[in-house]
């Protein structure tokens, strides 16, 4: 989305894009949901996004069945090989500017290794820029997922520690 | 008006008040391990790295390198080594670096004699 302006910051430029995607997205977000042969439990979970508990559309975001309506391509599954075509069809069909999000376990290389049928991940088809780690993620995750990719909400993950004896420590 | 007419209204509203406030039930969700460093010895670490079918433990010298991205919260590493790791609770993980998702455990526990 942006060039790489020699001399400045990483932290300095994705805060001026953060800022950009808000302004841009503000409050009203399209999603398409692309799955890359996943089992389905992710797709049931973003399913539940649009339930009354979840309630996406109070946040501003909505479905669309066309990934030319869309602003961010939710992808599920571990790129399979047969369905690479889709995917990139998909991807170049959103128009600019666009987010991808990889969700669940099996996007982010968790599941099934590279081989003749399958990609493994995401990122070895199109530029992902949100990932959303789980199996599945719950909605809640997703949901989080979401406004991180608008900038709307901090990442939590950074800060996390998994020692729990971390404070302990001589 | 009598308060019952309120308390109905705000008991009808089923829908969650995240992100202002994370649901307590959310915590009980499946979610990966995090460990009690002090407790954990390299042997452990390598028998953990070998159950996870996930791939997502791994021992580097004196560290456990854990890949949140992979890791399927099946509960395998919990049944490994008791006391040693717990559910983290932590399920809010989305992030825009990959990278982020590694976290390193540091192994502090004394192997004793066996190891050498």
């Amino acid at each position: 989305m942006a060039d790489v302006a020699p001399g400045r910051e990483p932290e300095e430029l994705s805060d001026e894009l953060r800022r950009r995607a808000l302004r841009l997205f503000g409050r009203s977000l399209h999603i398409r949901t692309v799955d890359t042969g996943s089992c389905a439990v992710c797709e049931s979970e973003i399913r539940l996004l649009a339930a009354p508990h979840y309630d996406l559309h109070r946040l501003g975001f909505f479905f669309t069945p066309a990934p030319r309506h869309a602003d961010v391509l939710m992808v599920t599954g571990p790129a399979v090989r047969a369905a690479e075509n889709l995917l990139r069809k998909a991807y170049h069909a959103t128009p600019d500017p666009k987010a991808v999000i990889a969700v669940g376990a099996c996007a982010l290389g968790g599941v099934y290794p590279e081989d003749e049928l399958i990609h493994g991940a995401i990122d070895r088809v199109v530029p992902v820029d949100v990932v959303v780690p789980g199996c599945p993620p719950s909605p809640l995750a997703l949901l989080q997922g979401l406004l991180v990719a608008v900038g709307r909400l901090e990442e939590r993950v950074c800060a996390l520690s998994l020692d729990l004896d971390a404070g302990s420590a001589k | 008006m009598a308060f019952w007419f309120y308390r109905g209204l705000r008991r009808g509203i089923a829908t969650t008040r995240y992100p202002k406030s994370i649901d307590p039930w959310a915590r009980a969700l499946p979610s990966a391990p995090a460990f009690h460093s002090a407790r954990l010895t390299t042997q452990i670490a390598d028998r953990l790295a070998q159950a996870c079918p996930a791939g997502a433990l791994a021992r580097e010298d004196r560290e456990l390198v854990v890949d949140l991205g992979r890791c399927t919260a099946c509960g395998r590493c919990l049944d490994v080594a008791d006391g040693v790791v717990e559910p983290s609770g932590e399920f809010l993980l989305a992030t825009g670096v990959r990278a982020a998702l590694f976290k390193r455990v540091p192994i502090r526990g004394d192997d004793g004699m066996r190891s050498g």
